[in-house]
């Protein structure tokens, strides 16, 4: 036997130092190497890197505002202007646009989830980084380090409204380590914290405005808190105008910013240029992508238009009765949509005519042709577009300061000082026929001249109700047309008491219309964390 | 028995008659029970290094001294031992064993007699192989393996086979079975399928967990076909065939004519002239052939196996195909009285293909296109049109390069050193080096340039494997009194490293370059082109031990361990211990069975084992951050990537574990007439992998692997192998496999979260539907449908579903609550039924498949036999009342798409002839053949093939979809030639 062992023994020897060989490393040194990652003991971030280390935060914005099923839709597609019909390439999608447009969407809906998802992104990025920050982990110069931390302060409020505004009771998680399951927060909550977090942020945040473009400062912040303010009535049941005009006024004598002289800078694939513009989501088509809108808005054919280098989806398009609202010489109506016959950049041929008619969401059998609706043209399609845009998204810009400021005056009786700022803003929009720009205190007291009501497969409008009865109706409207297509009709018609209570196109106000204007907790949320109860009015 | 004991009987007279102490000679033959000469067995005297073998003609002659023990042994045949009294001449008549008696069975690290084996282990040997155009090594033993499903869901001539053993045991681990080619990982590709030997499968636990963490889902052993001769020998064998394809079976879809009288009744289709008809434009009937060639040579210590095998197949697809060139020398040389073993094998493989734009979307293309329209414009260019995913299915396949190029090196030598009689040391090195290397373009003329403006696209993809193994083996055995033990330790080091680099390049000013200068084109400069380049290193190493027992075949036990550990695995998880245990009791063994003389075999098994599952990918517990365009941002004026951490940091990540129990029966019966083995398992797989859900907030991603599943599958088996007719010029073979699995997701939770997730989705319709077609619920089965169940369709020609309360309301009330099960896609019942006869010359062959108890999705109904969309075209069905209505309904995912799929396929039939040796001088022999394969199938399934869905990636938890994106399958017949010279 000791032949045996010492055979193995040897061979075994041998095996070892072969190893060593292939290897170069012992036998059982399993130690993991990594080319493609940086490890955390690998990387000590100084000052330099802050930029990387902030950039993410911010990131959370661009991938959900015009991203797929994103914010816009969310906020656009749940509200009066905008519809996604069945086409004949498509877009039925187990019926998830006819969900959103008739409020029957349920508690595993995507497009809210997904607004949950990247706001809690950018929150838990934001809260990792003030971690690291405040335990040395991020070596910082004292005064960098406060100004970053309230900037990504400001920046989580920011995160936390979107929860507020669509979501409502939702938890607030500050603590990156923490990873024990969050407790739900009521909106009176949420709202008191992110109040609370901005007004404590504001002083210390950068006045600067380009240097910190499609960044939160002092200006952003004042623009998110006069916002807050504006919808506090729905967010707590109490009003807070008078804070709305401080927020405002403190904007407007900045002189930080005016209006953009043309209507359509403030949206072109350089309108970061625009003087108008407080807080954007920046998108570029070869750094930042995500603004796919035209991707969803045009028929396949209008690459033809604009010489395009992708071929678009041909989806969403505009409610016609919302379009039979605006004054035909509200420049506007053209800046904001596509209509009417559209040629070929390079022949000038006729490619496709976009008519205003629609016959139905679809579900029932009814398809919308390739051309039917007019389609999103506010954020202008440049020459040669790929399948991103540059067009940054003016998420905050001077004129709604101004409407802000216009509609808390009209609501505190002060209406003829809020038609000074409504013709303010109107002015550029009626350059042709600067008579029709002018609106009087009366006149935005008046309803809204939108035909609510059931739109038949004809076009005709049955089971009308209008739009006369609705207050302050003629302020929506200008809201309409001021902001159509800027990813927050939903909010706005909320607060006029629109959504809750209006059909158009092929909605009809909800069963249980006053839950609908909270989304519902996401069910897989729920599943992961059962310390979050649902929404009211969503059943489970 | 009375032959032998006659032979005896003499040879003790003949003892007796000779006294003489000097060497004699002994002269003599070798034969079988018909009096056959043997070839090649081995005979030696014991006490006496060195062996001899009998001649082809049987012969022998050796030296020995008187009172000698001559043994006589041949692999097929009971060993025979005589003591030699002084004889000179000596007919040794070799009583055939029964072949699953007396077969070596490969295990893991060495081999086993089938008589001694405790585990549930399926062997099949070459002879027993699927014939004809056989595409990899799963298809040599499709259908032959009880609980091996073995399926070929596409006709791409590059596809290889899918194989699943005893169901689905992963959820984010690999679901392929370790394949083994001659002691190293490989794939079922690696060797040419005529280069085969034998294919082992080591089904359960028991068998299993020798391989430790890679086991899971079992292990596949194939071994190389050398040469084992003993002596001199020079053989050349070539086997050449040629083979023609079809489509099996084309979708109906509605040609020109249907669209003209349809537009005449009225319906709004556009007539755009033409007459096309796509489908056959895009398709051929593909010849396609194979050559191989195998030389043995050498003598009894140094001799050689060479291989070449050259095989040309074309796709049934335009432009597609494979051409592939696999060589293999194998080369062996014994030393110092066999007391050193050295081999020494090199595997070299080559594949190309230039397959153009044939791809499944393409397919997709093709059936919708307007069978109105034309291929060619005025301008003699592809005719397009502005739809939405519309492109001409003959432009997209002229208009695109795809071309790929695979390389393989493998690399791998050992040492045997035996030392002293049972002994051996061994270790085994071993490289395997790949690399492949695509080149995709598209020209000016394609639909992204004409239609997309790109100016012409073009990408360069490569990646490169070495994969480094060494392995240190000690087997000892010894047998004394009936008593047979072995005992195995060994020591195994894995190092693999892959590599990945890719370009992507648009905006060229000539679509002369193709792919070949990426750096013309303009949208790099634009900051539009693409580049990525990723390594990753993964470590495997493994201490193991074995010990099996036998006393006299009758009991038996063996038991392993293997410790094994891998770099991804978090610090504290990174090594897991993986025993095993089975035993065996030859019940026919017993005296008080000795007068059942009809049994020959009756061998009770029973194992339990314990193997793992690696996480799916390198890093997963690592904690790190990546620089990512996609997490950056406008900051200072500037664009910059954003640094974030790469996943939710879980560095406690830990094996899946699978412990499995398994008892089985061989047995063998009426004169080993009738043999086979039955088995029934079920195995549990806890701390499966899981990119389990966790809360955002406070986690920042929504989800992270955990070890937080636990899935069973239980299952039977049964092989039963008839020798209807041995003997005589007739013979028939026939052979019977049946397996059963049940498969259940028992949990999904995790300790630290504390929450179990009831289900998750699987599956995608893909657009313009767009949801998920499975649902994988805790306490049921993988392979559920999960989708609204249509009861009818209304007046106005809509769906009328049940909600979930059992109501029947119309679809546009229903919502995505109210889908329910309905139907699984994985077959709970797979048949295979294997015949072979001969009648002199003359060989047949056929086999039969089936499966049972499973639904397919049946997505060319589902897309095309509704008329709702004028845009596209539609199958001829399409207008067919539905519960005597025309639907006119949107496309939706419903129930009735969902069809049973049983099917009973006559997969292979071979006829051959061997002409009669040395026919033609110089041949030994030569055998002619035809065969078909995919011949014919019974079922009520109305798709194309019910074997057309696949089950492994993004199928894995979707089964049973018969996709509308794929490549068809094809019917195959071929003509073949085997010559060895």
């Amino acid at each position: 036997m000791k032949r045996i062992y010492k055979s193995i023994y040897s061979t075994m020897l041998m095996g070892v130092g072969l190893c060593g060989f292939v290897s170069f490393n012992a036998c059982t040194n399993l130690d993991e190497e990594v080319f493609s990652e940086v490890l955390e003991k690998d990387f000590a971030p100084t000052e330099r890197d802050l930029p990387f280390i902030v950039a993410p935060v911010y990131a959370s914005f661009r991938n959900l505002m015009f991203g797929w099923q994103g914010y816009f839709d969310l906020q656009e597609e749940s509200a009066d202007h905008i519809i996604t019909p069945v086409r004949p390439n498509g877009w039925d999608d187990a019926g998830t646009y006819r969900r959103m447009h008739q409020h029957t969407w349920n508690t595993i809906q995507w497009q809210p989830y997904n607004t949950w998802q990247q706001a809690y992104s950018s929150i838990t990025k934001a809260n990792m980084i003030i971690m690291q920050i405040e335990e040395g982990t991020l070596p910082l110069p004292e005064d960098i380090a406060a100004s970053a931390i309230a900037e990504l302060r400001a920046a989580r409020a920011l995160a936390y409204y979107l929860l507020l505004d669509n979501h409502g009771n939702v938890p607030i998680v500050t603590d990156y380590r923490d990873v024990d399951l969050p407790d739900q927060k009521t909106r009176q909550e949420v709202y008191d914290f992110v109040v609370d977090e901005l007004k404590e942020v504001i002083p210390l945040l950068s006045e600067d405005v380009s240097a910190m473009y499609g960044r939160m400062n002092v200006w952003a912040a004042k623009a998110l808190l006069a916002k807050i303010y504006l919808n506090a009535d729905v967010y707590i049941g109490q009003q807070r105008w008078g804070e709305v005009i401080t927020e405002t006024n403190d904007i407007i004598q900045s002189g930080a910013f005016r209006l953009d002289p043309e209507y359509k800078n403030i949206f072109s694939h350089t309108n970061d240029e625009s003087p108008e513009i407080i807080f954007a989501v920046p998108y570029d088509e070869v750094y930042g992508h995500g603004n796919q809108l035209h991707m969803k808005t045009l028929s396949p054919l209008s690459r033809l238009v604009y010489n395009m280098a992708a071929g678009p989806w041909g989806g969403n398009c505009a409610v016609p009765q919302f379009i039979d609202t605006y004054d035909e010489d509200d420049q506007r109506l053209y800046d904001s949509w596509l209509q009417g016959p559209q040629y070929h950049a390079v022949t000038g041929e006729l490619v496709i005519t976009y008519g205003k008619e629609v016959p139905g969401i679809g579900g029932d059998g009814t398809i919308a042709a390739d051309n039917a609706g007019y389609r999103l043209g506010k954020y202008a399609i440049k020459n040669g577009a790929t399948n991103n845009l540059d067009n940054d998204y003016p998420m905050f810009r001077y004129a709604d300061i101004l409407m802000m400021k216009a509609e808390a005056l009209l609501r505190t009786g002060r209406s003829n000082e809020a038609a000074l700022l409504v013709s303010e803003v109107r002015e550029r929009a009626f350059k042709l026929t600067p008579e029709k720009a002018t609106v009087t205190g009366a006149d935005l007291e008046k309803g809204s001249t939108y035909n609510y009501g059931w739109q038949d497969k004809d076009g005709t409008v049955a089971g009308q109700n209008g739009g006369a009865d609705i207050e302050f109706g003629r302020f929506l409207d200008e809201l309409g047309w001021e902001f159509a297509g800027e990813a927050r009709r939903r909010q706005d018609i909320i607060r006029f008491g629109v959504f809750q209570t209006k059909s158009w196109f092929n909605h009809r106000p909800h069963a249980r219309a006053q839950s609908r204007t909270l989304f519902p907790i996401p069910n897989d949320e729920r599943n992961k964390n059962p310390k979050l109860d649902q929404n009211p009015g969503y059943d489970d | 028995m009375k032959r032998i004991m006659i032979l005896f009987l003499l040879l003790w007279n003949v003892s007796f008659s000779t006294h003489a102490q000097q060497k004699l000679s002994l002269r003599g033959k070798v034969i079988d029970s018909t009096g056959d000469p043997i070839t090649g067995a081995t005979l030696s005297v014991e006490g006496q290094d060195g062996q001899t073998s009998s001649r082809a003609d049987g012969t022998f002659s050796l030296e020995y001294q008187k009172g000698d023990v001559l043994l006589v042994s041949s692999i097929g045949y009971l060993p025979f031992r005589v003591v030699l009294a002084g004889q000179t001449t000596l007919d040794v008549q070799l009583q055939s064993s029964s072949e699953a008696l007396d077969e070596v069975v490969v295990v893991g690290y060495g081999t086993q007699r089938r008589g001694e084996v405790t585990s549930s282990i399926a062997s099949v040997k070459s002879e027993d192989f699927t014939k004809g155009a056989v595409k990899d090594a799963g298809q040599l033993v499709q259908g032959k393996v009880a609980g091996l499903r073995i399926s070929t869901p596409s006709g791409d001539p590059g596809e290889s086979s899918q194989i699943n053993l005893r169901g689905l045991n992963s959820i984010n681990g690999s679901q392929n079975p370790l394949v083994i080619v001659d002691g190293v990982p490989g794939d079922l590709n690696t060797v040419a399928p005529e280069d085969i030997e034998s294919i082992d499968v080591l089904k359960d636990g028991s068998a299993a967990a020798i391989y430790g963490t890679r086991a899971t889902a079992g292990v596949i052993l194939v071994t190389t076909r050398r040469n084992t001769a003993t002596e001199n020998r020079t053989t050349i064998e070539y086997n050449g065939y040629a083979s023609l394809q079809t489509l099996f079976r084309k979708p109906e879809m509605m040609d020109a004519s249907d669209y003209r009288r349809l537009i005449a009744e009225g319906v709004p289709y556009d007539d755009l002239g033409g007459e096309t008809n796509w489908i056959d434009e895009v398709t051929r009937n593909p010849s396609s052939h194979n050559h191989n060639l195998t030389l043995f040579g050498g003598n009894s210590r140094t001799n050689f196996t060479g291989s070449i095998n050259y095989r040309d197949w074309q796709g049934v697809l335009l432009k597609s195909g494979q051409e592939r060139l696999n060589i293999r020398t194998n080369l062996n040389h014994d030393m110092f009285d066999g007391k050193l073993k050295t081999n020494v094998q090199l595997i070299s493989r080559s594949a190309k293909s230039n397959n153009g734009g044939s791809t499944p979307y393409m397919w997709r293309q093709a059936i919708i296109r307007n069978p109105t329209d034309r291929i060619y414009n005025d301008e003699g260019k592809w005719q397009e049109r502005d739809a939405y995913f519309y492109d001409n299915p003959l432009g997209m396949i002229h208009e695109s390069i795809n071309d790929s190029q695979f390389r393989e090196t493998r690399l791998n030598g050992s040492v045997d050193y035996r030392p002293l009689e049972g002994l051996s040391l061994k270790m085994l090195l071993s490289r395997v080096q790949n690399n492949n290397l695509f080149g995709g373009a598209t020209t000016f003329d394609h639909v992204n340039t004409t239609k997309n403006n790109l100016n012409g696209t073009a990408s360069r993809d490569t990646r490169s494997a070495v994969e480094n193994l060494m392995e240190l083996t000690a087997n000892y055995t010894k047998t004394f009194e009936g008593h047979k033990i072995d005992v195995l330790g060994g020591y195994s080091w894995q190092d693999d490293t892959y590599e990945q680099f890719y370009a992507y390049n648009f905006d060229f000013p000539t679509d002369n370059y193709t792919y070949n200068k990426l750096e013309a084109g303009m949208a790099l400069q634009r900051g539009l082109a693409e580049m990525t380049s990723y390594k990753e290193n993964r470590k495997l190493a493994g201490f193991f031990a074995r010990v099996a027992y036998n006393y006299q075949e009758k009991y038996m036990v063996m038991a392993s361990i293997r410790r094994e550990g891998s770099s991804t695995f978090g610090e504290n998880n990174k090594w897991g211990s993986f025993p095993a245990i089975s035993v065996g009791w030859d019940i026919a063994k017993e005296d008080f069975m000795a007068n059942v003389t009809p049994i020959n075999q009756l061998k009770l098994r029973a194992g339990f084992g314990v193997t793992g599952t690696i996480v799916s990918a390198a890093y997963m517990s690592q904690t790190s951050y990546n620089f990512d365009r996609g997490q950056g941002g406008y900051v200072n004026g500037r664009w910059v990537p954003g640094f974030v951490p790469t996943r939710n940091f879980n560095p406690d990540l830990r094996w899946e574990r699978k412990h499995e129990y398994n008892v089985g029966l061989d047995f063998s019966i009426l004169d080993n007439r009738v043999y086979g083995s039955l088995d029934y398992y079920t195995r549990r797989v806890k701390d499966l992998l899981y990119q389990f859900n966790v809360p955002s907030p406070p986690y920042l991603y929504p989800s992270m692997m955990l070890n937080s599943g636990e899935m069973s599958n239980s299952g039977f088996e049964a092989l039963i192998n008839v020798d209807a007719f041995r003997q005589g010029e007739f013979k028939w073979k026939t052979g019977l496999t049946v397996s059963t699995n049940k498969n259940k997701l028992i949990n999904l939770s995790n300790d630290q979260f504390n929450v179990t997730v009831p289900f998750f989705e699987a599956g995608y319709t893909g657009e313009p539907i767009q949801i998920a077609t499975h649902r994988v619920e805790l306490g049921r089965a993988v392979g559920d449908f999960f989708v609204l169940k249509t009861v009818g369709v209304d007046e106005n020609g809509k769906w009328l579903v049940e909600n979930k309360e059992g109501e029947t309301i119309p679809i546009s009330e229903s919502s995505p609550d109210d889908r329910q099960y309905y139907g699984n896609g994985i077959p709970d019942v797979n048949l295979g039924w294997n015949n072979s006869f001969s009648y002199k010359n003359v060989d047949f062959s056929f086999n039969l498949r089936g499966s049972f108890g499973h639904q397919i999705l049946n997505m060319t109904r589902l897309y095309y036999e509704n008329p709702i969309n004028k845009a596209y075209n539609v199958l001829k069905t399409a207008y067919d009342p539905v519960y005597g209505q025309t639907l006119t309904n949107d496309l939706v995912y419903v129930s009735h798409y969902i069809e049973d799929a049983d099917f009973l396929k006559l997969d292979n039939v071979t006829l051959g002839y061997t002409f009669k040796p040395n026919a033609i001088k110089g041949i030994q022999n030569l055998r002619v053949y035809a065969s078909g394969f995919n011949l014919m199938t019974i079922t009520g399934y109305k798709g194309l093939d019910p074997e057309a869905a696949s089950y492994e990636g993004d199928f894995t938890f979707a089964p049973g979809i018969e996709h509308r994106d794929r490549y068809p399958t094809t019917r195959t017949f071929t003509v073949g030639l085997n010559v060895t010279f």
